[in-house]
């Protein structure tokens, strides 16, 4: 079972390598790309082993099971490490090709990787903390890493408000150990169980506010259009489409395996927040002119949605979390990496993504609304629905709105605004070979159908316990 | 015990969360300094057992401090030390940038940057724009004819 520990060991050597060497260099650029392909293919054929096998188990340094530190790995966990570590891939490639402004760049990406990669195939709470800030630190330093005093003002704000997030995950972790005396997740879930309401709830709520604000959900939202507007379009596409997934991700592992009586309770709040999340991104995007400005803000309204098919909940409501969660992912990704690039392909793959975002088939966009429908239909509410398809149409409406104002004018004014020069070969190859994967899903949308649907019935198992 | 845990740790928090309030960038990291021990504190008293050491005992049977949540602060302070480190960075980096830690002023200096790039970036109104679309298009047209 080497093979769960494998992605890791890569990563932390690549990454401890790359750290002592000038990332602005072609060779350790490379050297940082090939570690996570290699890091990807590996969670691939681990992704697969999973969907056939089931979940995977390692305790590490061969102690024994009630001892050591458990990795673990089940199809929410695995699809999350694969979308997220594909997602840093791209955007390094693209951060390489256009050229890297600091020489930790490449390092930074590989340890936010193993960040990532860390705190999704791991079975033990205390270690979930480790990875995860392992993740935000290499997030915080990215953001101030190309240097400017703006970038640094953005990192302080990204990094401050953050930190508190992180430090209530810390409280209530040691709440969660108080309560029911060990950190392996599936020990914990179960003991969790016949725990006193009051207790449960409280730290259930703290587990929240620090999900809520690593996502961006709407009272927790104002550091992240600052600092989406701060930093270079790769690195937005980094925090947009892998960093963000650690919210969505805690709150189906936290929420649904660990918590799940909790979850069911403030159902009807966690709806009221995930509505409010969608009107207030959907809105303020529409009011903006800035690309990115109008991205960050479409991204608080699709922490929104995730929050909404969370707190429906069920088979049908958590398959439409992750199947959501995983569309957005690649889409932020794409909309992040084309919006700075000149030309007619990279304006047919923004275009993709922008279709993507608005549901329109065949998009993987659209069979993460559609996901989202079902759910709002199974729950028998109205509301939702109308929400879901209210919320759809702004989306159209902003994201053509900046479509229009970025493209459609005269050339000479489009390179006076657009300074970044027409794309190159490689930019234009990065942004298309997603949007590829973004038309792929949509054209045979089944692979992502389908381990939404395992990775909900394996969430739910576990919530019930053994 | 418990109460005195609870107590320390309310006013750790306290403190901590006034002076991330202040207006000042060195104030804000110490706020977080504060509100991350307070975090820590949490953690060694959410311990099971407590005031042994924490090593395997002797005698079968002995009592025995809860290891665990000493491994977790201990994990959790070293954390706690690396993001104040950079947390100090970044306030250099703006400090070197502003010549000030204070944000009031900080903010006050980048909204007249913002009014300096306004102005300078003025010409990129719409309205201007559909003006000098329509000259660019008068200029077409009688460059073409």
């Amino acid at each position: 079972m080497t093979l769960i520990a494998l992605p890791l060991l890569i990563l932390w050597a690549a990454a401890i390598a790359l750290a002592l060497l000038d990332g602005r260099r072609r060779r350790p650029g490379m050297v940082a790309v090939a570690a996570l392909a290699a890091c990807v293919a590996v969670l691939l054929v681990l992704f697969v082993k999973v969907v056939a096998d089931g979940p995977q188990e390692l305790v590490a340094g061969g102690w024994p099971a009630d001892v050591g530190i458990r990795l673990r790995v089940d199809a929410l966990g695995a699809v999350f490490a694969v979308v997220s570590c594909a997602v840093l891939l791209a955007s390094l490639l693209q951060a390489l090709i256009t050229g890297v402004q600091s020489k930790a760049t490449p390092a930074l990406t590989l340890f936010m990787a193993l960040g990532l990669t860390g705190l999704f195939l791991t079975g033990d709470v205390f270690s979930f903390y480790v990875f995860f800030e392992l993740a935000m630190i290499a997030a915080y330093a990215l953001t101030s890493a190309a240097g400017g005093e703006r970038r640094a003002g953005a990192a302080f704000i990204f990094a401050v408000v953050n930190l508190i997030g992180s430090f209530l995950f810390l409280i209530a972790i040691g709440a969660l150990y108080r309560a029911t005396g060990t950190l392996e997740m599936q020990a914990v879930a179960e003991r969790a169980a016949p725990l006193d309401p009051t207790t449960a709830l409280l730290i259930a709520i703290t587990f929240f506010v620090a999900f809520g604000i690593k996502l961006g959900l709407f009272p927790f939202h104002f550091w992240l259009p600052s600092v989406y507007l701060a930093v270079a379009p790769h690195v937005a596409a980094m925090f947009a489409g892998a960093l963000a997934n650690i919210g969505a991700y805690g709150l189906l592992r936290f929420g649904a395996a660990i918590l799940p009586r909790e979850l069911a309770l403030s159902a009807v709040a966690l709806i009221a927040i995930g509505t409010v999340s969608i009107a207030y991104g959907a809105l303020q995007a529409i009011a903006r002119r800035d690309t990115r400005e109008v991205l960050a803000y479409s991204s608080i309204g699709h922490a929104g949605y995730i929050l909404v098919a969370i707190g429906i909940g069920g088979a049908v409501g958590l398959a439409a979390a992750v199947i959501f969660s995983i569309a957005n992912a690649l889409n932020k990704t794409l909309l992040f990496l084309a919006s700075e690039l000149r030309g007619r392909l990279t304006a047919t793959a923004f275009l993709i993504g922008a279709l993507s975002v608005a549901g329109v088939p065949p998009t993987a966009g659209f069979f993460g609304k559609a996901a989202l429908f079902e759910a709002g239909i199974d729950a028998g509410s109205i509301a939702v629905v109308v929400l879901l398809f209210v919320g759809g149409a702004l989306s159209f409406v902003y994201l053509f709105q900046i479509y229009q104002h970025d493209r459609w004018r005269p050339r000479e004014q489009r390179e006076r605004e657009m300074p970044t020069g027409a794309a190159s070969r490689g930019q234009r190859a990065v942004a298309l070979a997603v949007a590829a994967l973004v038309l792929g899903l949509g054209v045979w949308p089944e692979p992502l159908l389908a381990i939404g649907e395992l990775a909900a019935d394996e969430l739910l198992e576990e919530g019930v316990g053994p | 015990m418990n109460l005195a845990f609870a107590m320390v740790v309310g006013a750790l928090f306290g403190s901590g969360v006034y002076l991330l309030l202040k207006p000042d960038l060195f104030r804000v990291v110490a706020g977080l300094v504060l509100v991350s021990n307070a975090a820590n504190l949490t953690l060694m008293a959410s311990g099971l057992t407590r005031g042994q050491a924490p090593v395997q005992p002797t005698q079968p049977g002995a009592a025995v401090a809860d290891p665990l949540v000493q491994a977790m602060t201990l994990t959790a302070l070293v954390i706690g030390f690396a993001v104040t480190a950079l947390l100090l960075g970044l306030s250099v980096g703006v400090y070197r940038a502003r010549h000030s830690v204070d944000l009031d002023e900080i903010s006050r200096q980048q909204a007249a940057d913002a009014v300096l790039r306004e102005g300078r970036e003025a010409p990129h109104d719409e309205e201007h724009e559909l003006h000098e679309a329509h000259e660019e298009a008068i200029a077409y047209d009688e460059a073409t004819r």
